[in-house]
């Protein structure tokens, strides 16, 4: 698998570190409660198709990246700079 | 199946392409899929499906005689009846359903094999493939009720599912039938990853998805 980081053009996947589910991004406030915080830690929608996440191109730029892929195919729909993406 | 049925909090079936099955007691054991099928009930867990590569190589004259885990490349191999050996290692570190791998963890776990045994190199690999695997935060799986009354868990084995496949059937079963968890598996709860208690975070890193 390749990324196309928008700061160094495409890349192996071995530059990239996958830092999961961009639910990442959706910290809760500290006094949110057990519930916010079990599904922002723990809980996945963990699917078979289209998912965001977070790859940190570690061995490149150092960018945090938001990528749209599928998950059954392998295909990357959208690779963004997790700074700009929306939340 | 295509669906679980659930009135007032109490599970009373399940749906399938050939009708539906009544029941009191559904449990979900779907290796692989628990994420698909826990959401027919309406549930999230805390699960992560992951890819995991194994490889096979051509036939060889006995060599080894036992299941081979190798703890600092993260390895295993054993030899099948028919000669072939077995190995595999690392997950390919990311969520992925699509049941094949990439070409740097093929890599990563062919210099574990060398740096375990480097009389093995000749041998020619003949294939290999991707299994899904379930991932929880910790690592270890789950057997429990859940908040849905007369439906059962019994998920997120990680890589460890395959050769843990009569003792969790044991168990479960055990669950099922008395309510009460089996003494082996009753820290297997659910509920672990909610409230922290009880977390077995099998490689001392952490109760956080992608860590195992």
């Amino acid at each position: 698998m390749r990324l196309n980081c928008p700061v160094c053009g495409e890349r192996d996947r071995r530059e990239f570190y996958y830092g999961g589910d961009a639910v990442a991004m959706m910290r809760p406030a500290p006094d949110a409660g057990v519930g916010p915080w079990d599904d922002y830690v723990h809980l996945r929608e963990n699917p078979a198709g289209q998912t965001r996440d977070l790859w940190h191109h570690e061995a490149g730029c150092g960018a945090w990246l938001v990528v749209t892929r599928n998950t059954v195919t392998h295909a990357i729909k959208d690779v963004a700079l997790a700074r700009e993406a929306k939340r | 199946m295509t669906g679980i049925d659930i009135e007032g909090g109490v599970v009373k079936g399940v749906q399938t392409s050939r009708g539906a099955i009544r029941a009191k007691k559904v449990a979900i054991v779907t290796a692989g899929r628990s994420g698909q099928v826990a959401a027919m009930a309406g549930m999230r867990l805390p699960i992560e499906s992951h890819i995991l590569q194994a490889f096979v190589t051509e036939g060889l004259k006995p060599v080894i005689d036992h299941v081979v885990s190798f703890g600092m490349g993260h390895f295993y191999i054993s030899q099948s009846d028919k000669g072939g050996l077995v190995f595999g290692g690392d997950l390919d570190f990311y969520s992925s359903y699509a049941s094949r791998g990439n070409l740097p963890m093929k890599e990563h776990v062919m210099d574990a094999a060398m740096t375990l045994m480097p009389m093995i190199g000749k041998a020619k690999v003949l294939r290999s493939w991707g299994g899904i695997m379930d991932m929880t935060p910790d690592g270890s799986p789950i057997i429990d009720k859940t908040h849905i009354e007369g439906l059962f868990l019994d998920c997120g084995w990680c890589y460890g599912g395959f050769k843990a496949v009569p003792g969790s059937g044991f168990s479960l079963a055990h669950l099922i039938a008395t309510g009460n968890h089996h003494a082996p598996a009753e820290k297997f709860r659910l509920d672990r990853f909610r409230t922290g208690r009880g977390l077995m975070d099998e490689e001392g890193t952490g109760a956080q998805h992608n860590l195992h």
